[in-house]
């Protein structure tokens, strides 16, 4: 590389000096949205037990709440529901959940290793869980898949469920039930 | 009659090759504490021409955390080294002798020991739940790569930037609680990082 003239030189040293002082800001910068990056819901997915696991089908009602707090519904009346978020309980290894079809009632055992993650500054602390276990009655849910282990701030599908196609369900449009 | 000047001054510059050394600081901590005040990171380097264009470098630093905040308080304090080597891929003009264009490999080491003696992680659903965790120490190593310039803005002071990308080789296995910043890598949490360091030198004139 050469260098026609002194002024040349200049003006590639100060670009240089600049362009490593933009990069420097962009780096330092923190758009962080605490709400979104403390998340770490467990995510559950509806499919007919009949049809291919990757399209996911609507549940046209349901209601949630878990056995250690029954008298508080995490959700008390959804409608048209592909994907259910469920807070996993910070303060012990494991909870369980009682899902409400509203014709036949579901429990979930959820067990589970919890560890504490530092995300921010600004934004503290959440917890991180890795599943050790699922279990289930089958009124109404024929399985649970697991598909994945670890439940963080992202937004996986962890858990699919399989129930038998009542003659309701349509082609969905993915919905979210967000807690 | 300057061309030819220029020219002997090149074949000078690649013939007669003395070796160098530059003690230099990373300010990119500086501008993160502006942004995050309760970190701090510190670090120096030290480089030497023992080839003409190959450069041995070691680059030390302290980690400094002190966050105290109404949901949560954490320390952390340790510190980092980096050695490797830097290679200049810029041909030297007579112009700027000194201005490198540098490809970098290292290996780092780093230790703290953190802590968070208070945590509340609010949840609609179950209540804050309250806890902490109490001291531990972290260790990790890795290597890294990266890219990197560096100018000569006046007689023997030096500024450039340089990209680094890492990879963990080892670490401390299942701490009770990953640490926020490993020094010398990044944010903890994956097996990679990227970051880019600003640093100013001085190249101690020897010659």
């Amino acid at each position: 590389m050469a260098y026609h003239n002194r002024s040349g030189l200049a003006i590639w040293k100060f670009f240089l000096a600049l362009s490593g002082m933009v990069f420097l800001c962009w780096a330092c910068q923190d758009d962080e949205i605490c709400e979104d990056i403390t998340a770490n819901d467990l995510r559950i997915g509806f499919y007919l037990t009949d049809q291919d696991d990757t399209q996911w089908t609507v549940v046209d009602s349901l209601r949630v709440f878990s056995l250690e707090q029954p008298d508080t519904p995490v959700y008390e009346h959804l409608t048209s529901v592909s994907i259910l978020e469920l807070p996993l309980n910070p303060a012990a290894n494991g909870c369980a959940f009682v899902i409400d079809f509203y014709h036949l009632t579901d429990t979930l055992w959820i067990t589970y290793h919890r560890e504490t993650q530092f995300i921010s500054v600004e934004c503290g602390f959440t917890m991180f869980f890795e599943l050790t276990g699922v279990s289930h009655t089958k009124n109404h849910i024929v399985s649970i898949e697991e598909t994945m282990t670890y439940v963080t701030n992202t937004l996986d599908e962890h858990l699919k469920v399989f129930i038998p196609d009542t003659g309701n369900g349509d082609e969905p449009e993915p919905e979210l039930a967000g807690s | 009659m300057a061309m030819s000047l220029s020219l002997s001054l090149q074949a000078a510059n690649d013939t007669l090759f003395a070796s160098s050394v530059r003690i230099g600081m990373d300010v990119s901590g500086f501008a993160r504490q502006f942004v995050e005040p309760e970190t701090i990171f510190r670090e120096v380097s030290l480089d030497v021409e023992w080839k003409h264009n190959y450069f041995a470098v070691l680059e030390a630093g302290l980690l400094d955390i002190n966050v105290e905040k109404e949901t949560h308080r954490y320390q952390a304090d340790g510190y980092y080294i980096r050695i490797g080597a830097d290679f200049n891929i810029l041909g030297r003009s007579p112009e700027a002798p000194n201005d490198l264009v540098l490809l970098a490999v290292r290996y780092g080491f780093s230790t703290l020991g953190h802590e968070a003696p208070f945590i509340v992680i609010p949840d609609a659903y179950w209540g804050d739940y309250q806890t902490s965790v109490e001291a531990e120490n972290y260790r990790a190593h890795w290597i890294e790569a990266g890219i990197g310039l560096k100018t000569e803005l006046w007689h023997n002071i030096f500024i450039g930037w340089n990209l680094r990308g890492r990879l963990l080789l080892h670490n401390t296995r299942e701490p009770e609680m990953e640490p926020y910043f490993i020094g010398g890598f990044g944010k903890a949490g994956g097996n990679t990082s990227l970051m880019l360091h600003y640093h100013i030198y001085y190249r101690i004139p020897f010659r």
